[in-house]
This record gives C-alpha cells, sequence and structure tokens, in this order.
C-alpha cells in the first residue's frame, strides 16, 4: 500500500512530524516501511500491509494508525450527498441470486453527469499514491472518483453506465460455464461455472469484485451512472482471480475482506464527490439487498492478560487509550475488578478475541518494553537416538571420503521408475510439479517432477552423472533423507542412508561395515547375493540383521548405467537409519582384552567355485569356538590344470587366541583338524596339501 | 711402585677405555677396542695388573681392591657399548626417493553445509533446554492447516500454493484423515507432539518443507525450517525474548540486540518478525509469537492454564549468509567441487 503524506493530511494533522519518524513508527506496530519516493512537494510511503489487516489498505486507516502512535485526532469526512432525484427503486433492481459469493449489494444512481477530466487535486492524490506520478494515467472524473474513494477506505467501488445495462437493472449470479466477458482491460475472460458477475438483465458485464467489463464502462458519453459498493466472498474472487490469472486493486481488498459498515459510507462519499465534481442528481434512497451488518459482539478483556502473556504491566489508563483510539468501545463490566468489555470497531474483523487485544495494545505501547534479560528457568535437553546414530554414520562416510549431498524430495517418473527396492506401490504424486529442480539437458522426457520418491539410489546416480559431465571426479556422495512409501492413510517415511561411490563393491562394503560397526561394535550383519537386474549380476547384496532385511549395496548394472547415461559403474547402496538406531550402542562399552600372544594358521581350501566365502567363513566359525578370535580372507586362486574346471583355492588366516593362557601349537594344530574336517564334510572343502 | 702411582695409572686406564668403547661406531672398532683394553694376552688392563706386584706389601690389599673395581668399570663399559651398536644399522640413502612429493591421495568427505547449520542450531538450542523432535513431512490438511488456526478460505491454503497429493480429495479445505500435501511448514511437528505430551515442553522441530516456488537465485521449492516451541504455566513474551536474544549471542557470538516487530501469523497472537542488530543494521531473523489460544484448544491443552512461545526460521537463509553462498540451488546440484569447501 502506497501512501501520499499529503493525502494524509486530509484526515490527521502531520504538523512536526517528519515522514521517517512516522514510517518508523509505523513499521515498529505493523505496518512495515518498505521505501520512501520523494515527490513534487509530497511522499509516497510504500507500506507493506499484512493480509489480516484490509482496513489499512486506505489511507484513512493508515492515519487512523498515526493518530493512534503520535496521539493525534483524526477527521473522516461524513458525506450526506444531497438527494434531487426520484426514489431508485422506481428506476431500477438489484437481483442476487447467489448471497453466498455475494453477501451484500448496494447500489446508488445519479443521473445528468458530466463527464470529463477529474480536477487537479484529485488527479495529482492519484499519482501521488502510485509511487511513481508518471506512470499514472487520468481516466475520467467518475472512474477516479470510484479509485479516489477505495483509496481513502478500502472500499473498491464500480460505475456503471447505467444506460448501457439491459432492462436498466443488475442481476448477481454465478457465471454459466462458457459465458465470456470483455473486460475493461479489452481483454476477453472465458468464465467458468461459478465465478461470480456481476450481470444485466442479458449478459455478464463485470467480474464481481475483480474488473468491470468493456461494455458498461463510463465513457465521455455516459449520462446516468450507477455506483455499485458491495461485499463479495474472499474466497470467490481469489478463487476467480487466479483462474483468470487477473488481479487488481478491487480484487486484493475483496480478497481480504471489507468492512461491511464503510460499505455505505464509501457509496455516499462517492456519490458525493460526483455531485461536487461531475455535476447531476443523486436519486433518493439506495438499494441495499442481503444482510445488514451485525453489530459487533463485546469482548471480554481480563487486563491481566497482559502481563500474564506479555511478561510486563501496562497502566490502565495507557491500555484504555490505545483501545479507544483504535476504534473500539470500552465499558467496565459490571462489579468486573479489571475487566473490561471492548467492542471493536466493524473494520476491525481481525480483532474477536482477547488475546487479539492484548496483541494490539502490545504493539502499539511498543515490543521495545519487552525485557530481553528475563530469568528464563534452566531446562536439559537430550540429544535423540536418531541424531546419535545420523551423525556417527556421517563420522564414518566422512572420513571415508564420502560427502553429504541433499536432493530434492520429488523427482521426475523416469528417476522414480528407475529403481524402488523397498515399495512396489505406485510413487505417490503432486499436483504441482517442483520447477526449475531439473537438469534438463540430460532428459527430453523426463516428466513433470511430482514423483515423492521412494528410493535415494536414483537421485543419488542423478547427482553422479551432473557430477561426471563436469569432469569433477571422483564422485563419492552420501545422502541421509526420508522417502516415502505408500500405504493404507499415510506413507511410511523411513530415514535412509544412500551411498553412491566410484570405488569397488568390496570396498564400500568394508566403508559400510565401519559403518554399522560404530553403531554397535559387535552388530551382526548378514548379506546375501540378490538376483536383480538393476545391479550386475552376482554384485548385488541383500543385508540382514537378524530376521530384518535393512539395506542393499550392489554395483549397477550396464543397462542401469546406460539408463542413467553414466560413463562408468559405481557402486550404489541404501539402508534403513532406524534399523540401526534400533540396535545403537549409544555408550560403547569397553570389552576384556586377552594379554596373550595369537597364534595365526593359514589354511588353503581347494572348493568349488560355487561356494561364497559366507559360507565359508560361517562354517570355519561355527567350529572354530571360543578360541577362535577371527578368520581373515587372503585370497582366491584359480588354477584349473592342478584342481580341475569349477575349482578354486581359497587361503584363509585363523587368529586364535585364548583370554586365560598362552595356546600351544598342540591347541591350534586341534581346533585347525575340526576345522578342516567340517569344511570337508560341509563343504567338500580339500586342504592344499604341504 | 708406590700406591698412588699404580692408582693414578689404573684411573688413567679407566678413563681411556671408557672413552674408546664410547666411540666405537661399529662392531669392529668396539672389538679393537676390547683387544687393546681387555686382551687376555696383550691387553692393557693385564699389562697394569703385572704391576700389582712391585706395590709395597702393605699397601697391596688396597691396590687389589682399587683394581678390582677398574676392571669391573672396564667391563661395563664395554658391555654397554657392545648393546648401543647391537642397535645400529647401516643406512642407506636412496637418492631417487623425493620426500617433496605431494602426499599420495587422501580425502576425506565432507558434511553438507545446510546439515552443518542445522547441527549447530540444534546444538545452540540443546544448551537452551530444547530437544528435537521429529515428525512426518506428508501431512493431512488439519495438522498443516486447520490445527495451526488457518482458517479454510486462507489463500496459504491455495493449490497453486501447495504440494497438495494427486490422491488427496480435499485440497486445503478440512481434511481426509489421510495424506494430503507435502507439510509446508514444520509446526505440524509441534501439533502432533502436543499431541501426545503434556507440559511443560521445549522442543524444536527441525526438517523439510515445500512450497511451489520456481527455483531460481533464492527460491527452491524445497527447503528446511526450525520452530522452536516452549509451552508452560506462565511463559511469556518476555521468555521468548530472552530466548532469542541468547540464541543470537551463541550463534553469531556476540550479545546482540533484538527488535520485534508486529506480524501476523494464523498460529501465534501476538505475533512479530525478529530482527538482530548485526554489523550496524537490523538483520530479519525469523518470525515468531505466543501460541495462539486456538492452537492449544486443537491439541487439547487449556489456554488458561498454559502459555506458550514459538519461533521460526529458514535454515538455507542463514546457512547462505553464514558461508557467503549466493545461489540457493547450489545447495542441491551437489557440484562435488562446491561441497568439498566447507
Amino acid at each position: 500500500m502506497i501512501v501520499s503524506w499529503k493525502w494524509l493530511q486530509r484526515y490527521i494533522n502531520l504538523n512536526q512530524l517528519s515522514d521517517a519518524e512516522v514510517a518508523e513508527r509505523l513499521s515498529l506496530s505493523g505496518l512495515n516501511h518498505e521505501s520512501t519516493q520523494a515527490l513534487a512537494g509530497d511522499w509516497a510511503i510504500d507500506l507493506e500491509v499484512t493480509s489480516n489487516r484490509p482496513d489499512c489498505l486506505a489511507h484513512v486507516g493508515v492515519a487512523r494508525e498515526i493518530g493512534v502512535l503520535f496521539e493525534r485526532p483524526l477527521q473522516v469526512p461524513d458525506p450526506q450527498p444531497p438527494v434531487s432525484g426520484p426514489a431508485i427503486q422506481s428506476l431500477t433492481s438489484v437481483q442476487v441470486d447467489c448471497p453466498d459469493l455475494c453477501p451484500r449489494y448496494t447500489a446508488r444512481l445519479i443521473r445528468g453527469v458530466k463527464i470529463g477530466p477529474s480536477p487537479a487535486w484529485l488527479q495529482e492524490l492519484l499519482a501521488n499514491a502510485t509511487g511513481d506520478p508518471t506512470q499514472f494515467k487520468s481516466i475520467n472524473n467518475v472512474a477516479d472518483i470510484t479509485n479516489f474513494v477505495m483509496l481513502e477506505c478500502g472500499q473498491p467501488l464500480h460505475a456503471f453506465d447505467f444506460d448501457q445495462l439491459r432492462e436498466q437493472r443488475i442481476v448477481v449470479r454465478a457465471a454459466n460455464e462458457g459465458e465470456v466477458l470483455e473486460a475493461i482491460d479489452h481483454k476477453t475472460y472465458s468464465l467458468q461455472a461459478g465465478m461470480c458477475v456481476i450481470a444485466d438483465a442479458q449478459r455478464p458485464v463485470a467480474l464481481a469484485g475483480i474488473m468491470g467489463g468493456a461494455a458498461t464502462e463510463i465513457t465521455e458519453r455516459t449520462v446516468n451512472v450507477l455506483i455499485e459498493s458491495a461485499e463479495f466472498a474472499p474466497g470467490s474472487v481469489r478463487h476467480t482471480s487466479r483462474r483468470l490469472k487477473l488481479s487488481s486493486d478491487s480484487s486484493y481488498r475483496f480478497e481480504r475482506t471489507v468492512d461491511p459498515v464503510g460499505i455505505d459510507w464509501a457509496s455516499r462519499r462517492c456519490c458525493q464527490l460526483i455531485l461536487e465534481h461531475c455535476g447531476g442528481q443523486l436519486c433518493s434512497g439506495v438499494i441495499d439487498v442481503g444482510a445488514a451488518p451485525i453489530a459487533r459482539a463485546p469482548i471480554r478483556f481480563r487486563l491481566d492478560q497482559i502481563a500474564r502473556i506479555l511478561g510486563i504491566e501496562i497502566p490502565p489508563a495507557t491500555v484504555r487509550r490505545i483501545l479507544e483510539a483504535l476504534g473500539l468501545h470500552i465499558e467496565s463490566e459490571p462489579n468486573g475488578n479489571q475487566v473490561w468489555l471492548a467492542t471493536p470497531p466493524a473494520w476491525r474483523r481481525d480483532l474477536s478475541r482477547e488475546v487479539d487485544l492484548v496483541e494490539e495494545v502490545a504493539r502499539i505501547h511498543g515490543y521495545d518494553k519487552i525485557p530481553e534479560d528475563h530469568a528464563v528457568p534452566m531446562a536439559v535437553s537430550q540429544t535423540t537416538p536418531l541424531d546419535i546414530s545420523s551423525q556417527r554414520v556421517r563420522g564414518v562416510l566422512t572420513a571415508a571420503g564420502l560427502s553429504e549431498a541433499l536432493s530434492p524430495s520429488l523427482v521426475p517418473a523416469v528417476l522414480s521408475d528407475l529403481y524402488s527396492p523397498w515399495s512396489t506401490a505406485a510413487t505417490l504424486s503432486t499436483l504441482q510439479p517442483m520447477l526449475g529442480v531439473l537438469d534438463t539437458k540430460f532428459w527430453n522426457n523426463a516428466g513433470p517432477v511430482d514423483c515423492v520418491r521412494r528410493s535415494l539410489i536414483p537421485s543419488l546416480l542423478e547427482l553422479r552423472r551432473i557430477n561426471e559431465f563436469r569432469h569433477n571426479l571422483p564422485v563419492e556422495l552420501f545422502e541421509i533423507a526420508k522417502v516415502y512409501l505408500p500405504g493404507e492413510t499415510f506413507p511410511a517415511e523411513p530415514t535412509m542412508i544412500g551411498v553412491c561411490s566410484g570405488r569397488s563393491l568390496l570396498d564400500m562394503k568394508s566403508v559400510m561395515a565401519e559403518v554399522f560397526a560404530t553403531i554397535q561394535r559387535s552388530l551382526k550383519v548378514r548379506v546375501e547375493v540378490v538376483q536383480d537386474s538393476f545391479f550386475s549380476p552376482g554384485r548385488g547384496l541383500r543385508y540382514w540383521i537378524g530376521d530384518q532385511v535393512f539395506g542393499l549395496l550392489g554395483e549397477i548394472s550396464r543397462s542401469t548405467q546406460k539408463k542413467m547415461k553414466l560413463r562408468q559403474t559405481c557402486v550404489v547402496g541404501e539402508f534403513f537409519l532406524e534399523s540401526l538406531v534400533q540396535v545403537l550402542q549409544v555408550i560403547p562399552q569397553a570389552q576384556r582384552q586377552s594379554l596373550y600372544p595369537a597364534i595365526e594358521r593359514d589354511l588353503n581350501f581347494i572348493l568349488d567355485t560355487k561356494v561364497r566365502w559366507s559360507e565359508l567363513e560361517a562354517t570355519v566359525r561355527a567350529v572354530g569356538g571360543v578360541l577362535l578370535e577371527n578368520v581373515a580372507y587372503r585370497e582366491t586362486y584359480v588354477d584349473a590344470k592342478r584342481d580341475g574346471e569349477g575349482k578354486k583355492r581359497v587361503l584363509l588366516t585363523m587368529t586364535l587366541r585364548s583370554l586365560d593362557e598362552t595356546l600351544t601349537g598342540k591347541q591350534a594344530d586341534d581346533i585347525c583338524q575340526k576345522v578342516i574336517g567340517t569344511c570337508a564334510e560341509k563343504l567338500a572343502a580339500k586342504l592344499v596339501a604341504g | 711402585m708406590s700406591l698412588p702411582d699404580f692408582v693414578s695409572q689404573l684411573d688413567a686406564l679407566v678413563s681411556e677405555a671408557e672413552q674408546s668403547f664410547a666411540d666405537a661406531q661399529s662392531a669392529e672398532q668396539l672389538e679393537a677396542a676390547r683387544i687393546e683394553f681387555l686382551g687376555a694376552k696383550a691387553g692393557r688392563l693385564k699389562a697394569v695388573q703385572k704391576l700389582l706386584g712391585s706395590v709395597a706389601a702393605g699397601d697391596k690389599p688396597a691396590a687389589g681392591k682399587r683394581l678390582n673395581e677398574v676392571k669391573s668399570a672396564i667391563e661395563s663399559a664395554f658391555q654397554a657399548a657392545s648393546e648401543r651398536l647391537e642397535n645400529v644399522v647401516e643406512e642407506v640413502c636412496d637418492e631417487t626417493f623425493d620426500a617433496t612429493l605431494p602426499g599420495t591421495s587422501w580425502t576425506t568427505g565432507r558434511i553438507h553445509p545446510i546439515t552443518q547449520t542445522i547441527l549447530l542450531l540444534k546444538d545452540i538450542m540443546g544448551r537452551l533446554g530444547f530437544t528435537p523432535v521429529e515428525g512426518p513431512e506428508i501431512e493431512d490438511s488439519w495438522h498443516n492447516f486447520d490445527a495451526l488456526n488457518v482458517p479454510t478460505i486462507h489463500p496459504a491454503r491455495d493449490p497453486l500454493d501447495n504440494f497438495y497429493l494427486a490422491s488427496a480429495q480435499l485440497w486445503g479445505n478440512g481434511s481426509s484423515g489421510g495424506a494430503d500435501m507435502l507439510r509446508s511448514q514444520t509446526s505440524t511437528v509441534q501439533i502432533r507432539t502436543m499431541q501426545h505430551r503434556q507440559p511443560p515442553l521445549r522442543i524444536i522441530s527441525l526438517g523439510r518443507v515445500y512450497r511451489p516456488d520456481t527455483a531460481d537465485e533464492t527460491h527452491y521449492p524445497m527447503f528446511h525450517q526450525m520452530e522452536g516451541l516452549m509451552v508452560d504455566r506462565g511463559v511469556t513474551m518476555s521468555d521468548l525474548k530472552t530466548v532469542l536474544r541468547l540464541f543470537a549471542t551463541a550463534y553469531l557470538g556476540n550479545s546482540v540486540p533484538v527488535r520485534f516487530r508486529p506480524s501476523f501469523f494464523p498460529f501465534t497472537e501476538p505475533s512479530v518478525e525478529v530482527d538482530y542488530y548485526w554489523n550496524g543494521r537490523w538483520v530479519e531473523f525469523g518470525g515468531a509469537g505466543m501460541v495462539d489460544p486456538n492452537v492449544f484448544q486443537a491439541v487439547g491443552y487449556d489456554p488458561e492454564q498454559v502459555t506458550g512461545f514459538a519461533f521460526g526460521l529458514g535454515v538455507e537463509r542463514l546457512c547462505m549468509i553464514r558461508h557467503g553462498i549466493r545461489d540457493i540451488r547450489d545447495l542441491y546440484t551437489n557440484d562435488v567441487r562446491f561441497l568439498a569447501q566447507f
């Protein structure tokens, strides 16, 4: 809202006040000061008005705020335009078919006006209130007056050329699908059913509360003028305005609601100014259709609530002065001790509760009076297991050279469909896509970014490709974020750890092992090889804790690589963070360490190629007993000539140690023999001779 | 030979022997010194020993005692030298090795700057007694709007201004009782927390929120918010201002004044914008206010019994100012060169 300093002075004495001082005080009491433009003999002050204060979308409203702040009286005109024509009811009618869209409609009629330029003072004020007088175009005296009154009191008005209304009457109704209207901007709008229009007997003549129509606008040939002052439902105005991509000063105000009492004031004020500056005769009476404004109910205001909410005391006399200056009527409650009945003015629909009055008093009295060194009681807080876990995960992954990425939760269908390991249900999608988040030079037909992602892996591959394209190698990334798995009512939103790396599968496997160990030193994690065409054959792993799957890790297949237009293969993984939180050991406990030397024994087995290390290791561990401290993989060697086709040699090292004594060679040999025997029996493993 | 002469010869011998053994730089040198001093046939100790016969008989016990001391001193000097030389390995310099070459490749990753900012915020708020709470990002309209006192006709509910789910039936009006939308604010978590916990409460909720702005230098359709909430008997705006000043002091490292400007949010009353005076100007920090009684009623608290404050801020803005990031999109493009800076 741009206010003209000069215009404000029509309602309040601003002597000895500077524009800067006024702007500062307004800023600190609710009307944020955006800028001030110095004009010839005036200042245009731009104020940001929050949506709850439509009364300040007008000079009178802003003047009232200044009056309250600087304790100066406000003078608002009381328009009583002289009547000299026949009763309006004998000349026209207003029919409202849709009271839910138009709760109230008033009309006054002036006959015999002389259309011409508006007076210089009016043009100047209107021009200055645009903030840039060079851009201002005066329309004509009647149209300028309707705009003046809107900027004066906040009530949008419309003037119709009465003789252009078919059958000289007004019908407020919902538009029919397919009706068209040429507005005064000379664009034609196709109306949709349910939009509120002002029509005459035959056709729409205005978009209610948004813009008038070209057919009935005031021209130099206009003689008789019908003045509309009405209230339109905010939701309906906003809906129509957005659908038609047409907004105006009028729609802006109706969307924020208008002063129900001010409707008639604005109509009279407009007629008064037209009679003064355009001549003509005002028909007697007014057509007023719809509910009369309801008298405001008083608010019970307990003065002790001020200290309860604000933490400071404000003298009752100050409170009363502020509320009365804002237009509230105050009475003490009978027998009430420090309890008032405060009736808000019609233009303050935002005031309906006691706490609203506390805010009014606070903002005018000044928030600077509230101390910032109050003694707040101490309290302790906890770090949550989720935060502890994710920080440990970040610690290991960054130490391993992976950087944390954050990527959008919405992806295009091409990424959503690429891989969804945790849900086969159709992805959730949004009505609006995310705009500007996808690097479109890679994707011709990615589709809108409107799929709520079910996995982090496609997003990480996308980030990898962007980095590959920029020659940012190596690209080592992880992300900790939610995925959204469609469910019955709400989706499940597990937090996932996603990883994407250019190193080998086994390298990443050991990085992840370190991640799990930092959650719980002795965590037992099991893997199995999965059949999944997303991964390179035999190079995808499913991870288990107990009987619960909690993650995947694998090298992407060549077709995945091709679909993602990646130059190089890579390893990706995704793990449920909550599964780790469940087994989080918040405070690691020390274990007793043996003080005795270990004995190492190498075993070189000939095995079927198909035997997996996991089977061999499990077999060795099962028979090794408590003295077996570790089984380490050394190498695999294939020599078909010596061992035959389909065979391989696997070399492992067993570390044997006792907590209580130095092991003897015999004890170690005994364990070796048991291991060799069991491996032969269960895995047909043959020990390499010598 | 007189006793003093004999003793003086012994003293000279022991100091020479100790010197020689200490000077030996190799096993060969040490062996030569051993033969010189301790040699069984022609060693110098042997030679001095022979002189004992010429010492007067009355002085012999004293001379003999001294001789034994010297012998054991020389032997232990030899022992120390041979132990020292055992650990000496001959060093050869490899001229092809260049210790000024760069270190072999080793990189650590970095934590995303948004996460770093969030961790800092959690840390500071933790010191003030606020515990983080988590909640869903996909919400029903009741938690995102109704419980937060957003009227059914409020523009904030507009389908063009929110990421409603295509499956949601009631865009912005009432609630289907199921998933309606991606949350547009983290206040939803406060509602959920208040629904299942009783005051006193000191919580913060941090996380992703969504609004359909087209991505540009200063906008992104996904961003992060931090919201704080304190509810108890007798919580006032003075507590709010004090907590925010303490926060600013911890965050900016300096005691800075806090300013409230009136504002409007449906879920707080009074509502204010919060500014900090920093580097000679007022910097916008975020929004705050006293929890609206309607919000308390929606979650089953009695507004006559408890009061509370809430505040919220955008993490991206703080992060960008903190690290001098000029384009918000850089945060989500994840160029590894960008990430490596933090």
